[in-house]
C-alpha cells in the first residue's frame, strides 16, 4: 500500500471513529443529515480528493477514494459522502463550479420535457444540492441544482436512509460531462469499495464475537460448525478484498463488473454469516451488525444494481466464440508490472 | 491470525506477457495439427507425445535450476503458462503433477543425485510421477496413515497400501508417503517421504474405474517393497513439513478453478449475446468468481515467488475455486435447459460436456484435500482454533 494510500486511510478512519456512532446513525434513519461528519470530511479535504489540484482539489485517484469510502463503509458512515466526492469531480471535469454543501446524484433521460421527476435518489432530501445526471444517448449532461428547488417526496432505502423521489417543473440548461457509462461504472466501484469495508467490519467483528459468546461451556469459535462458517466468510473477504483492488488499478471494465457482481455475493454471505452467528442478539437495532448489513442490502441496488453489471459482464462473454472467451478473459488482468 | 484478508496484486514481469503469446501460438499449432479437438470430457487428458512437444517448449520445471533442466524464470511465468494450457483443455495429465509438486519438493528436499536423477527427466516431459498419500482407512486424517517402512540392510522395505492414486497406472513414480517410527504424543512426527519406482514387480496396480466411467485412480498394495536408502526424500520423519509445502503448491492453482471451464466456453459459442437477460446475467455472475479466483491465483504465484508458503491463502482459493467449479456445473445445465440449447439433436458437445462435467462434479471438492478440511486450515489461519 502506497504511503499516500495509507495516509488517506488513516485520515478517514480517524474521522470515522470520531464522528460516527449509533446515535449518528439513528438520526441519519430518521433524516437528520449527519452534518458534523460530513463538515469534518469537507473540511479535511475529502469531498474534493477527486478533483485536481490545480482546481482547489487533492488530485486522488479512484483507488485512494476507495480507501476513504472502505473506511465509510467499515463505519457504517450514513450520509451522502460518495455522492458528493463523485459530484465534485464531475463539476470541475465539466468546467462548472463547485459548492461547499453536500450534494445528491439524480438520474435520468436527457430529452424529458415538462414535469421531470428523478427517483431513488439516496439523501436527496436531505442534502444540500442535487445534481443532474442527464443520459443523452450514452453522453452525460449534467447541472448543479440547489435541494430547494425540487418537491421532495420521502422514501427510504433498506439502510432506512432517504431515498426519495424528487420532482421540478422542467431539466435546467445541462453541461457535457463525458461519458454516461463511465460516469456509472466508477459510481458503481466506490460503492463496492463501501460495501468491501461493511464486508470486513461484519468478517472481523463476528470473528471476534466467536471468542467471546459461550454456550455448552465454551466458546463458540471451538464448534467446527462455526468454524466452517466463518471460514467461508473469509474467503469471500480475500476474494473481494483482492479483486477490487485489481479492478480498480487497472480500470478494465469488464474487472470492475466482475468486482461489483463478486462483492454482491460476498455481501449475501456476509449478512447471512454475520447474522446466523451473532444470533439474536445481532437481530436486535441496539447491536450495530444491521447497521451493516442493512446498508450492503440497500447498496447493491445503487447505480444500476448487481443484475445490471452481471448482464454486462455476461453479455460481453456472450460475443465471444469458444476459443476467444480466455483470452478475453485473460485481458483483463494486469498486464505487466 | 492472517493480519490482513487482502493480497498484494501479483508481480507480473515483463516477460510474461511474451510467454502467454508464444503458449498461444503453440496451443494454435496443436489445433491446426489435429491434436486438440474440442473436447467432449473435463478433466486433465493423458497424452505423452503432448507433454513430450511441451516440454521441447521449456515449459516444464520452468522456475527450476537450469542445471537440471529447468529454465530458471519466475512462479507467475509459469502461471501463466498453466493458465493457457489448462484454459485450452491441453492434454497435460502426463506431467502436472511433478511439474507442480513432485519436482518443486525434489528440489527443495532432495540431495543432489536425486535432483540429478529425476528432474531432468521430467522436464524433457519421460518421466511421470504419482501422490502416494491417501490409504484406504485415512483419507481426510491424514497423519493416521499406516503404510510403513522398516529398515533394512541397504534401505528400506515398506508395507501398506496406497489408494485413489491418480495416473499410477501410467506414472514411472510414486511419491509415497509412510510411517517411519512412532514419536509418542506427536502423530505428525515419524512421517517420512520416499520415492518408489513403480517399475518394482512387487508391486501391482489395480484400477478403480470412477463414476464417471474413466479409469484415473487406482489402488496400489505395497507389500516387502524394497526401496534403497537413497530412496527417501528430505529427512527421515520430516514428511509432514515436506507435505504442507508441498500442498500449498496443490491447492492455489489454477486447475483448482478450471475444471469446468470447457463447459463455460462451449456455452458461449452457443448462448450468444441474444440470450435471456437472466442467462446473460448469471453467465457474468459466474465469470466473476472465475476472475476473482484468477487474481486470487495469481497473487498465490507472486508468494511463492517470494519464497513465502501460503498455505491458508491456498487453501482459500481451492475451497472457493472448487465450489465454483460445482456452481458452473449447476448453472449451466439450468442455463441450458431454459434456453433449450440442445433440443432436437442441437449442441451435442455441449450437452455431452455437459453430462459428464455433472458426473464428474462431486470430485472437485473431494480431490486433493476435502472443502471441510480447508475450512479447518482456514479457520486456524484465521486464528478460531
Amino acid at each position: 500500500m502506497s504511503d499516500n494510500l495509507l495516509f488517506f486511510r488513516d485520515t478517514a478512519e480517524k474521522i470515522f471513529a470520531d464522528t460516527v456512532d449509533s446515535n449518528l446513525i439513528e438520526a441519519a434513519e430518521k433524516r437528520v443529515p449527519p452534518q458534523a461528519m460530513l463538515d469534518t470530511l469537507s473540511e479535511n479535504g475529502i469531498m474534493m480528493m477527486l478533483v485536481p489540484e490545480e482546481k482547489g482539489g487533492i488530485g486522488a485517484s479512484l483507488i485512494e477514494a476507495n480507501a476513504i469510502l472502505e473506511a465509510a463503509g467499515h463505519a457504517a458512515a450514513p450520509g451522502p459522502i460518495l455522492e458528493t466526492m463523485l459530484a465534485q469531480s464531475l463539476l470541475s471535469q465539466a468546467g462548472l463550479e463547485g459548492t461547499q454543501g453536500t450534494i445528491a446524484l439524480g438520474f435520468c433521460a436527457a430529452d424529458l420535457d415538462g414535469n421531470i421527476s428523478l427517483h431513488d435518489v439516496n439523501w436527496g432530501g436531505g442534502a444540500d444540492n442535487i445534481l443532474i445526471i442527464a443520459n443523452d444517448a450514452g453522453k452525460a449532461k449534467i447541472a448543479l441544482t440547489p435541494a430547494s428547488d425540487w418537491e421532495i417526496t420521502g422514501g427510504e432505502n433498506a439502510a432506512c436512509e432517504p431515498c426519495d423521489t424528487l420532482q421540478r417543473s422542467a431539466l435546467p440548461p445541462l453541461t457535457d460531462a463525458g461519458d454516461f457509462n463511465s460516469i456509472m461504472r466508477n459510481a458503481a466501484l466506490l460503492r463496492a469499495g463501501q460495501q468491501i469495508g461493511a464486508i470486513n467490519w461484519i468478517f472481523q467483528r463476528t470473528a471476534e464475537y466467536c471468542g467471546e459468546r459461550k454456550q455448552f461451556g465454551r466458546e463458540i469459535a471451538k464448534f467446527q460448525v462455526v468454524q466452517q462458517m466463518l471460514a467461508e466468510l473469509a474467503g469471500h473477504v480475500l476474494a473481494c478484498n483482492t479483486l477490487l483492488d485489481a479492478a480498480a488499478s487497472t480500470m478494465n471494465d469488464a474487472l470492475i463488473a466482475a468486482a461489483i457482481s463478486r462483492i454482491a455475493d460476498a455481501s449475501d454471505a456476509a449478512i447471512a454469516i454475520g447474522h446466523q452467528v451473532h444470533a439474536a442478539i445481532g437481530f436486535s437495532k441496539e447491536y450495530p451488525l444491521n447497521y451493516r448489513t442493512r446498508r450492503l442490502m440497500a447498496w447493491r441496488e445503487d447505480f444500476r444494481g448487481v443484475q445490471y453489471w452481471r448482464g454486462f459482464l455476461g453479455g460481453h462473454a456472450a460475443r465471444s466464440s469458444r476459443d476467444e472467451l480466455w483470452p478475453m478473459l485473460a485481458a483483463t488482468g494486469l498486464q505487466t508490472a | 491470525m492472517l493480519a490482513n484478508l487482502r493480497l498484494d496484486l501479483p508481480d507480473m514481469p515483463p516477460e510474461a506477457e511474451k510467454l502467454r503469446a508464444e503458449v498461444r501460438a503453440f496451443i494454435e499449432e496443436e489445433r491446426k495439427a489435429g491434436h486438440l479437438p474440442p473436447p467432449e470430457k473435463i478433466g486433465l487428458g493423458f497424452c505423452r507425445e503432448t507433454t513430450k512437444r511441451i516440454a521441447a517448449k521449456g515449459w516444464i520445471g520452468l522456475t527450476w535450476p537450469k542445471a537440471y533442466g529447468g529454465s530458471e524464470r519466475t512462479a507467475l511465468e509459469r502461471y501463466v503458462v498453466t493458465e493457457e494450457l489448462l484454459a485450452a483443455a491441453m492434454p497435460v495429465g502426463a506431467h502436472w503433477v511433478a511439474d507442480r509438486q513432485s519436482g518443486p519438493v525434489l528440489l527443495k528436499f532432495g540431495t543432489d543425485a536425486q535432483k540429478e536423477k529425476y528432474l531432468p527427466a521430467i522436464a524433457s516431459g519421460d518421466s511421470t510421477f504419482c501422490i502416494g498419500m491417501s490409504e484406504p482407512e485415512s483419507g481426510s486424517d491424514l497423519a493416521s496413515l499406516k503404510s510403513r517402512a522398516e529398515k533394512v540392510d541397504g534401505g528400506w522395505k515398506i508395507n501398506g497400501r496406497k489408494i485413489w492414486t491418480t495416473n499410477a497406472h501410467r506414472a514411472h513414480y510414486m511419491i509415497a508417503l509412510v510411517r517411519t517410527s512412532t514419536v509418542e504424543g506427536s502423530r505428525h512426527a515419524g512421517i517420512s517421504q520416499f520415492i518408489i519406482d513403480l517399475k518394482n514387480p512387487a508391486i501391482s496396480v489395480t484400477p478403480i474405474i470412477s463414476m464417471a466411467g474413466e479409469h484415473d485412480f487406482n489402488e496400489v498394495p505395497l507389500e516387502d517393497v524394497f526401496v534403497p536408502d537413497d530412496a527417501m526424500i528430505g529427512e527421515e520423519g520430516n514428511g509432514w513439513n515436506q507435505v504442507s509445502a508441498e500442498l500449498a503448491l496443490e491447492r492455489s492453482g489454477p486447475e483448482r478453478w478450471l475444471s469446468s471451464f470447457r463447459l463455460l466456453a462451449e456455452l458461449v459459442d452457443i448462448l450468444g449475446p441474444d440470450a435471456r437477460p437472466s442467462s446473460l446475467e448469471e453467465l457474468g455472475r459466474l465469470l466473476s468468481h472465475l476472475l476473482a479466483l484468477r487474481q486470487l491465483s495469481m497473487s498465490v504465484a507472486s508468494m511463492i515467488q517470494q519464497g513465502q508458503n501460503p498455505n491458508v491463502e491456498s487453501s482459500i482459493v481451492k475451497d472457493l475455486g472448487t465450489k465454483f467449479e460445482q456452481e458452473t456445473v449447476r448453472v449451466i445445465r439450468n442455463i441450458v435447459s431454459s434456453e433449450q440449447l440442445t433440443k432436437n439433436g442441437q449442441a451435442q458437445r455441449l450437452k455431452m460436456l455437459l453430462i459428464h462435467a455433472q458426473q464428474y462434479a462431486p470430485a472437485f471438492t473431494i480431490r486433493g484435500g476435502t472443502n471441510e478440511i480447508l475450512r479447518g486450515i482456514i479457520a486456524k489461519g484465521i486464528g478460531l482454533r
